[in-house]
């Protein structure tokens, strides 16, 4: 949707020529209020465009106004729209602030803290609609498959959601016919700084994980990967030498057999939960390459040998340099989680304010940010699966019965949830439209 | 006719069944992008930008028998079984093909205007969905399960969920209740209370109704999880209550020889307090968000239990937890809005006059009191004296201009001059929408100068003193005539002072 930007002769004509009456003050916040809270979400698309192709051409008034004009009609405890428009306010501001210093985020950190949930919570958090939950089903049959045979499994489980994921895969591992395999799960000790945040370790994650193996008789180990130097957020360090020291230690010491401690009769499981996002896919430094860091990491996955890979994230092409279709995509995909949460959590339910602040916290960091502090660069499924195929990858198919257990999983969540099969993926669908997708590879020539 | 509408295009659907739908109507009252005729092409988010786009009426949408045998009248509810009732007809070879054969890809839109679903890019992609769509959104909840109060308008969502009411329900230890098993087992993974029950010999789960993958034999009896562990399983009270738990606790193991030995049980808990208080010292400390705490540990209580143990408990921890992190800026929360305080209010919740007196607006925007005054308080402080007019700018008042000569070298803001225009600007946003003071709404909006005291010519952003430069806002107008078109339909609905109640605003309404 390219916004059209006519010249400036435009000729408008007054609607009303009394435009200097005496105001009435409260009065109108309210009609102002009725009215603009009536803009449907074409008209929102719209102002946000326009914000957007104000600040790129640096049109600060447009800007403002059109701002000023947002935030009446947004509120987080509104309807969708108004939630959302919300959030992408707020990071419009926070990218005008950004390219103006204030003495509030001159230290280069103005994102708000989030909250920091206990597991239990998170717990809950992951299954309120089954965005996550979705990948985990299908992540967790597909390697229930794949390690068939197999006495002793190591994941390497690169994700956001803190080990969510595995209780049930636990489970399922502790009801097998042959008995369970000994479980051994890796975790890098840094992962991206987005929520969901935990208000504790990644050790007592391990922990409890492991009482609860204990408490299905499954043997299980738990590993916190890589010692990660603490770069402290003086200003010394650019945003670019910092991620590149995060990909270093991805690269050198979380993809790394010894560190791993790789054993040969191991099953080993890489598990890329809304992970590979967060890798840079510019070109590498070197001129002559033409493979990028999200490549180099993929191969370094391959020459581990893994016997399965499962890679779940979300189904949105958020990876643009142009402002404006970043805008427009990230409206035009992100409704469907707030659509979701409307349809059975009430308007002021702090578990859905919550999770929308999430969201926000995703959208200002699209929005807001550039360059290497933009770490949000989301690919969509068709483009990621082609990656993997140019990289040497083959894909697993599902097979029917995780479909079946997805379709058993989705008719327990609001009846919008639903999930088709597009060439290599699964994708969970929200009213028709694509959300998260689910695909498994192994590397071409797996040694088994 | 109506077995036309199967097979037929678009608007001929709705306009030949003298259906006025309300999307048909709506459409062409707005000047928008698309009707529901045209193919969106290149969206994101569009399913398929070749599909055609089909909009049926309520009318359709809700008639059980739509598709109509041609030879007899006789209504079906479904295609394949009105095809069977043909052939019966013995109809010569020709008419017995269908009319066309339409490979196309068809999507639906909701009649309902305020919809998501209406705006063709949020289509859905069966008949069957969008009629199940507009039953349960719009349509009257007929069916009622009888065992919960739930509602359903559409009867299959009503029969499904009858099925499963009730008959699976999984216990935690701590309480909480589950109807999901994975949501259930991941919790079980993680909750304080499987730390004591790992020393338990037997542990069980409660199933009214086991159910095939359920297999495992043991039974939890619900007897062992009293209030006392769900105390000390749930996000940990303070210091002093766990203690207090704690001598209740030892005692109670009702089926327990082997007790877990307290120490852990104190360690785990203060630990868990410890990371509490941290959490919540570090959260005070972020002054801006210091009633996100608050609401944080509401929240705590509020989602973290289903089971009442707990709730008798809540109000003295809430209130306990918001005496300890207590805001700084709590004025700053809007009463509107409860919980997330970095959230954008709406502007009305600041009761004060919209129009300050003239001149006085510059005292109001002294630079930001405290560095913690939220992105929201500025700009409802903006939209009460109106914000693009004023002198001191929108962003300015964010604390955004550190000095007023502050160069800042990397970008170029380019000092735009308020209109002096107001012809221009009057038109405005599009949003000339004449409510009661619809004229000074324009004012508002628009922030013309003459209404807030001394013109002023410039309005940047970093306050550079530049003088009213480049001719009038050409992106302002482009902006409001490309709105207009969409806006044209809010302000046509306004002008009869009210509309007409199509826009109730609830629902994600697109294009009309």
């Amino acid at each position: 949707m390219k916004t059209e930007l006519r010249g400036n002769n435009t000729p408008i004509s007054l609607q009303n020529p009394n435009l200097f009456d005496s105001p009435q003050s409260s009065i109108l916040s309210g009609a102002l209020k009725g009215c603009l809270g009536s803009l449907d979400g074409a008209c929102i698309e719209k102002l946000l465009l326009h914000c957007a192709s104000a600040l790129e051409s640096n049109d600060v008034t447009l800007a403002q106004q059109v701002m000023w004009v947002l935030n009446n009609v947004a509120s987080p405890v509104g309807d969708p729209n108004q939630r959302l428009t919300s959030w992408f306010l707020k990071a419009l501001i926070s990218r005008v602030s950004r390219v103006c210093p204030t003495p509030m985020n001159l230290n280069g950190n103005s994102s708000p803290q989030r909250r920091l949930m206990t597991v239990t919570e998170l717990a809950g958090y992951v299954d309120l609609i089954p965005w996550h939950r979705f990948g985990f089903c299908a992540s967790n049959s597909a390697i229930f498959k794949a390690i068939q045979g197999y006495n002793k499994v190591h994941i390497l489980d690169l994700s956001i959601t803190h080990c969510m994921q595995w209780p049930t895969l636990i489970d399922t591992l502790a009801k097998r016919p042959e008995g369970p395999p000994s479980v051994r799960i890796s975790v890098p000790s840094w992962r991206p700084p987005v929520p969901p945040l935990l208000n504790v370790s990644s050790e007592e994650v391990g922990q409890r994980l492991g009482n609860f193996a204990k408490f299905k008789d499954v043997p299980f180990e738990f590993n916190v990967i890589g010692e990660q130097p603490t770069v402290p957020s003086s200003p010394c360090i650019s945003t670019l030498e910092y991620s590149s020291l995060q990909y270093d230690f991805l690269l050198n010491q979380v993809l790394n057999p010894s560190t791993l401690k790789l054993e040969d009769d191991e099953a080993l499981v890489i598990n890329c939960q809304n992970w590979l996002r967060y890798l840079p896919d510019e070109q590498n430094n070197g001129a002559s390459q033409e493979i990028s860091c999200r490549d180099i990491f993929l191969n370094r996955i391959k020459d581990l040998n893994p016997c399965i890979i499962t890679v779940v994230d979300e189904d949105s092409e958020l990876d643009v340099s142009n402002l404006t279709s970043r805008i427009t995509t990230c409206f035009n995909y992100l409704w469907i989680p707030f659509d979701a949460l409307e349809t059975f959590l009430s308007k002021d339910n702090s578990q859905r304010i919550e999770y929308e602040a999430d969201i926000g916290h995703k959208i200002e960091n699209i929005i807001a940010f550039e360059g290497t502090q933009r770490i949000e660069r989301l690919e969509s499924g068709t483009k990621f699966s082609q990656r993997m195929r140019n990289n040497g990858f083959f894909s697993v198919p599902f097979c029917e019965e995780t479909i079946s257990e997805v379709k058993f999983l989705l008719d327990e969540h609001a009846s919008g949830w639903g999930m088709k099969k597009e060439d290599d993926m699964l994708v969970l669908t929200w009213k028709g439209h694509n959300s998260v997708y689910a695909t498994a590879w192994v590397p071409c020539g797996f040694d088994d | 006719m109506p077995a036309d509408m199967d097979n037929s295009s678009v608007m001929n659907d709705s306009t030949a069944s003298g259906d006025a739908s309300a999307s048909s109507s709506g459409n062409q009252a707005a000047a928008p992008p698309t009707s529901s005729a045209k193919k969106k092409r290149n969206l994101p988010g569009m399913p398929d930008p070749d599909a055609e786009v089909i909009a049926l009426s309520p009318k359709t949408l809700l008639a059980t028998n739509r598709f109509v045998c041609e030879i007899c009248n006789k209504g079906f509810q479904r295609d394949q079984n009105l095809q069977l009732h043909r052939r019966g007809h013995n109809l010569p070879w020709k008419l017995r093909q269908r009319s066309s054969k339409e490979v196309k890809k068809r999507v639906y839109v909701c009649p309902e205007l305020t919809c998501v679903h209406h705006d063709p890019s949020r289509a859905l992609g069966d008949l069957t969905g969008i009629k199940k769509h507009f039953c349960r959104k719009h349509g009257e909840k007929k069916w009622k399960c009888d065992k919960c109060s739930k509602k359903y308008a559409v009867q299959s969502d009503w029969k499904a969920h009858s099925k499963i009411c009730g008959t699976r329900e999984y216990k935690c230890d701590c309480g909480t209740l589950f109807s999901r098993r994975d949501s259930f087992i991941t919790h079980r993974a993680f909750c304080d209370a499987l730390a004591e029950e790992s020393a338990k010999a037997q542990t069980v789960e409660a199933l009214p109704a086991p159910t095939a993958d359920d297999e495992e034999p043991k039974l939890q009896t619900l007897a062992s999880s009293s209030p006392p562990p769900s105390v000390a399983a749930q996000p940990p009270p303070p210091a002093a209550l766990a203690s207090s738990a704690l001598p209740v606790q030892n005692p109670e193991g009702p089926e327990n020889p082997k007790q877990s030995p307290a120490p852990p049980q104190i360690l785990e808990e203060t630990s868990v307090v410890t990371s509490l208080t941290g959490s919540c010292g570090s959260s005070s400390s972020s002054s801006s968000h210091g009633s996100t705490s608050s609401s944080v540990f509401a929240s705590l209580f509020a989602s973290s239990t289903t089971s009442g143990s707990m709730q008798s408990q809540t109000p003295e921890f809430t209130d306990l937890f918001r005496a300890v992190a207590r805001p700084e800026n709590a004025s700053e929360v809007v009463a509107s809005s409860s919980t997330e305080p970095i959230s954008l209010c709406l502007a009305t919740s600041h009761g004060s006059s919209i129009f300050g007196t003239a001149g006085q607006e510059r005292r109001q925007y002294a630079p930001a009191p405290q560095p913690a005054m939220s992105a929201t308080a500025l700009l409802q402080k903006a939209a009460q004296i109106g914000a693009a007019a004023t002198n001191a700018s929108l962003l300015r008042g964010f604390g955004i201009v550190s000095s007023a000569s502050a160069s800042s070298g990397q970008q170029e803001w380019s000092g735009r001059g308020i209109e002096s225009d107001s012809a221009s600007l009057a038109a405005g946003l599009g949003l000339g929408l004449p409510c009661d003071g619809g004229s000074s709404l324009k004012e508002l909006m628009l922030g013309t100068p003459s209404v807030f005291g001394p013109k002023h010519t410039t309005l940047d952003l970093l306050g550079l003193g530049m003088a009213a430069g480049g001719g009038p806002s050409g992106g302002f107008s482009a902006l409001m005539t490309s709105i207009g078109g969409g806006l044209d339909v809010a302000a046509a609905a306004a002008a009869s002072f009210g509309g007409s109640g199509e826009y109730s605003g609830k629902d994600m309404g697109r294009g009309s």
